[in-house]
């Protein structure tokens, strides 16, 4: 029992200079650019299908599986309303972080687990790169930023999948929907989505990254890397979209 | 630098372009509908109750949304200040002597503050100015009148009970006439005479309809009356003969008066006949004259009669008569 406390402290303790290490070689140069481009392509670009189409799919359901529910109250014409709240407020953000998760966070989780396996890592330190500069903050600034540009995709596209399930049965001008749906949503909405976005980002990049760097050796180190990489990411994310709608109740009222 | 990193540099830019590009967007029609660009001017009011007002809230003016709630606070007990933003293109249209009240944008729907009234004469409003609170109208009214409601039919039913009541102990008119076995006797034998009553009148008015059938029928004398011209015209000329009758007679009364009044007076013969007792004392002395005359003529006769002369044509005159009474016999 105490070697295990002791353990999970061990773990905190590596995990937060890992953080601490991430911050500080981030904001130190030399920076690689081109490396942080290369993952943003993989991460934001290579990714976009898949959560694009989920995303298109999510607004297209739940505006589908909402419907009956605001009939019982003839209360359809509210449709695009609660969907915008819906999908900017929780849905965009979440969904892209849990797809990423499984996309991203176990690519990377793999990557870097069999690049420690093959004991790649330390033949860069050898070799003078600063392999974690090079693999670890680049992958993390990679999902940071572009975790948000795709989140406001999935956003506009979802809110799209809602009103082509409106028009289906109901007569909706787009223009119309558009003006009921951000007649419901404010900057708040719009913050809050973007803040959710950018630190479900940074975790997917980040776990996944600590997770595949301290892999253990052994080829089902990669396996294993992959798939905590994967559970772990999503887990915090559901925590932290927990966290974040408690802070964000707090600061609404302050703010608006 | 490669081409493949150049292209994949072009695509993570402009991924990342358009992403941004969808926030922009976003934020700049969230920025559009809820007037956080355009030009506001402030306005405030004061209610005693907001209902559950928010900040953020639509303000409309004639059923247009011309602005939002900016700040709800407290500026005294049961006293809340609104303050609006009220769009500055839109703030032309609004007089200084709107009223504000509160209202909702559908049955379920949120709370607004709702501008009505407003003279064209009055000028705009202006930032800072103070708007008059009114009622809140709508759903408010709607179910302060179904209080309203509520409260008069609970008044009426509890009339009722007592009525009831009432009438159930066979107090006031409608319970004794409910309760009391005398009136009903009565009211059974007033409805009889009155059943009584209404046949006779029925009778009557039969009657009546039969004459005025006749009076209308080409027969009898109201109708020739009133109908028959002839008989009018003849009516008429008897009706002037009578007064030419009537007038004759007159005139002949009027002699005759006069004639009564001459026979008073005595410059006539028979005035002095009937009035003038010396012409009476002188005809009754006449008489007694005529009288004597006759007595003395009497005796003359006689005389002439024993008288030889006159003897003879008597005694023939006695045989005649003899004669003739014989004959008779």
């Amino acid at each position: 029992m105490g070697r295990k406390i002791n353990s999970l402290l061990l773990e905190f303790a590596n995990i937060h200079r890992f953080l601490m290490r991430f911050f500080r070689e981030a904001v130190s140069p030399p920076y690689e650019f081109k490396e942080i481009i290369r993952q943003c392509y993989e991460v934001g670009w290579k990714s976009f299908p898949l959560i694009g189409l989920t995303g298109f799919i999510v607004g297209f359901v739940f505006t589908k599986q909402s419907r009956p529910s605001l009939e019982d109250f003839g209360a359809t014409s509210w449709l695009p309303a609660l969907i915008s709240i819906a999908i900017v407020r929780a849905l965009a953000p979440l969904v892209t972080a849990l797809i990423a998760s499984g996309k991203v966070g176990s690519q990377i989780g793999a990557e870097l687990s069999s690049m420690n396996v093959t004991e790649q890592i330390d033949a860069m330190e050898v070799s003078g790169t600063n392999p974690f500069k090079y693999l670890v903050v680049s992958r993390i600034l990679a999902t940071t930023i572009m975790i948000p540009v795709l989140c406001f995709y999935i956003a506009a596209i979802g809110l799209f999948g809602g009103y082509l399930s409106i028009i289906g049965q109901d007569q909706l001008s787009l223009l119309s929907f558009f003006t009921q749906v951000f007649d419901k949503i404010a900057f708040i909405d719009v913050f809050a989505m973007t803040l959710r976005a950018i630190v479900f980002g940074f975790t997917i990049g980040f776990a996944s990254c600590y997770i595949g760097y301290n892999s253990s050796k052994g080829t089902e180190g990669v396996g294993k890397a992959a798939n905590s990489a994967v559970v772990a990411s999503m887990f915090i994310v559901f925590i932290e979209e927990l966290l974040i709608v408690q802070l964000l109740a707090v600061i609404t009222p302050l703010i608006t | 630098m490669s081409a493949t990193d150049n292209k994949r540099s072009l695509i993570v830019g402009l991924f990342v372009f358009i992403g941004l590009i969808i926030l922009v967007a976003g934020i700049l029609v969230i920025g559009t509908q809820q007037n956080k660009f355009s030009k506001n001017i402030k306005v405030t009011t004061y209610f005693k109750d907001v209902k559950g007002l928010k900040v953020g809230n639509n303000v409309w003016f004639s059923g247009v949304k011309v602005g939002i709630i900016k700040d709800i606070a407290f500026e005294g007990v049961e006293n809340v200040r609104v303050t609006m933003n009220i769009e500055e293109k839109n703030s032309q249209f609004i007089r200084k002597d709107v009223i504000a009240t509160l209202g909702s944008d559908g049955l379920i729907g949120n709370s607004i503050i709702s501008l009505v009234g407003g003279n064209a004469q009055n000028p705009q409003i202006e930032e800072g100015d103070v708007l008059t609170s009114g009622p809140s109208g709508g759903m408010e009214q709607m179910m302060g009148l179904l209080q309203e409601n509520g409260a008069n039919l609970s008044t009426i039913t509890q009339n009722f009970a007592k009525l009831s009541q009432q009438m159930v102990d066979g107090k006031g008119t409608v319970g004794a006439l409910m309760t009391d076995d005398g009136i009903a006797t009565n009211l059974k034998s007033s409805v009889t005479t009155m059943n009584k009553v209404m046949s006779d009148a029925n009778v009557a008015v039969n009657n009546l309809v039969a004459l005025t059938q006749k009076l209308n029928s080409n027969q009898g004398l109201i109708h020739d009356l009133t109908t028959d011209t002839k008989v009018f015209a003849s009516l008429r000329d008897a009706a002037a003969q009578l007064q030419g009758v009537t007038q004759t007679a007159n005139a002949l009364v009027e002699n005759l008066n006069q004639t009564s009044a001459r026979l008073n007076d005595k410059d006539n013969a028979i005035g002095v006949l009937t009035n003038d007792p010396d012409a009476a004392n002188e005809i009754k002395q006449i008489l007694k004259n005529l009288n004597t005359s006759t007595e003395k003529l009497d005796q003359n006769m006689e005389a002439l009669q024993s008288n030889f002369l006159f003897r003879g044509f008597f005694k023939k005159k006695e045989k005649e008569a003899h004669k003739e009474v014989e004959e008779i016999k």
